[in-house]
């Protein structure tokens, strides 16, 4: 790799953990490119080579942050026993425990996902791939174990899940709830959303 | 089966006689609500600032400061008002709706219905709450209550009738039902879904969630 590169890099790298830790220390709105590059140590106008929008600026955070939690997943899945639905509470257990050491940032990222001007370049909530599939595989062995209804709709069971998921946060948000009653929550709702998913 | 149209529990809503200058404050008020409605639609939150909406609303900046503390803050009553609104097209859903499925579909359509011509004002607002700060969040709460109460008011109706199984959590549904309803106006963000596909997606959703509590 050339120098440049490698300095283009670096610097990409250090816009992203700056901006990180801003979105995540005095949110989102609040946080101007501005102040990202200032923290980074770059110029504003390097930040834009590399970046299209403050938007973008998050997206690439949080895809950078699946990554991290992948990895943390799958050392985990190995050792994940039990039924289906022990599996998925637990799943979405770690979920909770990953973002809520950042939930403002997570917050950003959910409340982004509503903009009504998103940007073609961003990948918002509830699109990441690596997750459906992951959740969509569980439910999938759910059916072959017989513990999840052959007829039952997996898609829609996802989203219904996701959806859940994510507005839980909601109690983040205003209530200062914590990554174990988010958990508790949650429990909750995939048990009931699984006696509706019953084999009959 | 009997049903009680919601209407009847509406509290007779008669407005006192205002002095001159309440009544003044409040036209100013309604002004820079009207402008500032119309510059988010046009120019999206980030891009109306309160000078424009002083300009639009032919007043000072101050005069837009004596009514609103900040842009948020605007914002903010523009939103619940907007879900104010709601509860009569809501209820009015409701009214006739056989079963709680009907009852929940019937009413959220019409929300949507109701949003669709300023949908991405509404999305641009969901998206500023996720960030407010309690004291917001609390107003909002109060704001939606009437029609939030309204998902209540279906389960428990239906469970009266022996429709749903009472040995559930109903708090716990109906809290999972209204964040489906806003979850809804996600979707429509971004896949560009109809009214119509908006609220058939969260009448699946409802399904999903009505078929684990059927008696």
């Amino acid at each position: 790799m050339g120098v440049r590169e490698t300095q283009k890099l670096e610097t990409r790298r250090k816009v992203l953990e700056s901006a990180r830790d801003l979105f995540n220390e005095i949110g989102y709105e609040e946080t101007t490119i501005r102040a990202v590059a200032e923290r980074a140590g770059v110029s504003v106008g390097s930040v834009f080579t590399t970046f299209a929008s403050k938007a973008e600026v998050l997206s690439q955070v949080m895809d950078d942050r699946v990554e991290a939690l992948q990895v943390e997943l799958e050392r985990v899945a190995k050792h994940m026993r039990g039924s289906t639905l022990d599996r998925l509470c637990s799943l979405f257990a770690i979920h909770y425990d990953f973002e809520c050491r950042r939930v403002r940032l997570f917050l950003a990222h959910i409340a982004a996902s509503y903009s009504p001007s998103l940007d073609g370049g961003t990948v918002p909530y509830g699109r990441n791939a690596q997750f459906r599939t992951m959740i969509l595989d569980m439910l999938a062995e759910g059916v072959e174990r017989g513990e999840v209804c052959k007829n039952a709709d997996l898609e829609l069971t996802l989203d219904t899940l996701m959806a859940a998921y994510a507005w839980n946060y909601r109690l983040a948000a205003c209530d200062g709830a914590d990554h174990a009653a988010l958990t508790s929550i949650m429990d909750r709702q995939i048990r009931l959303i699984f006696s509706g998913l019953e084999p009959r | 089966m009997n049903h009680i149209p919601m209407r009847m529990h509406a509290p007779a809503i008669r407005p006192q006689k205002m002095t001159r200058r309440a009544l003044a404050k409040q036209q100013t008020r309604e002004k820079v609500l009207q402008a500032a409605r119309d510059l988010f639609i046009e120019r999206g939150y980030e891009g109306a600032t309160i000078r424009d909406i002083a300009r639009a609303a032919g007043m000072s900046t101050g005069a837009v400061f004596a009514s609103f503390a900040d842009k948020n803050e605007l914002f903010d009553a523009i939103l619940n008002d907007d879900f104010a609104e709601l509860a009569e097209p809501m209820r009015d859903a409701i009214t006739g709706a056989v079963t709680a499925r009907d009852a929940l579909v019937g009413m959220f359509g019409a929300a949507y219905r109701a949003h669709s011509s300023q949908l991405p004002l509404i999305q641009a607002a969901l998206a500023a709450s996720w960030t407010r700060t309690p004291e917001a969040e609390r107003l909002r709460r109060e704001s939606m209550r009437p029609i939030r109460s309204l998902v209540s008011d279906v389960l428990d109706r239906a469970v009266e009738r022996g429709e749903l199984n009472q040995r559930f959590d109903l708090r716990l549904i109906a809290e999972m039902i209204w964040d489906m309803f806003l979850a809804g106006y996600r979707p429509a963000a971004f896949d560009g879904l109809s009214v119509e596909n908006q609220t058939e997606k969260l009448a699946e959703r409802i399904d999903v969630i009505l078929s684990a509590i059927k008696a």
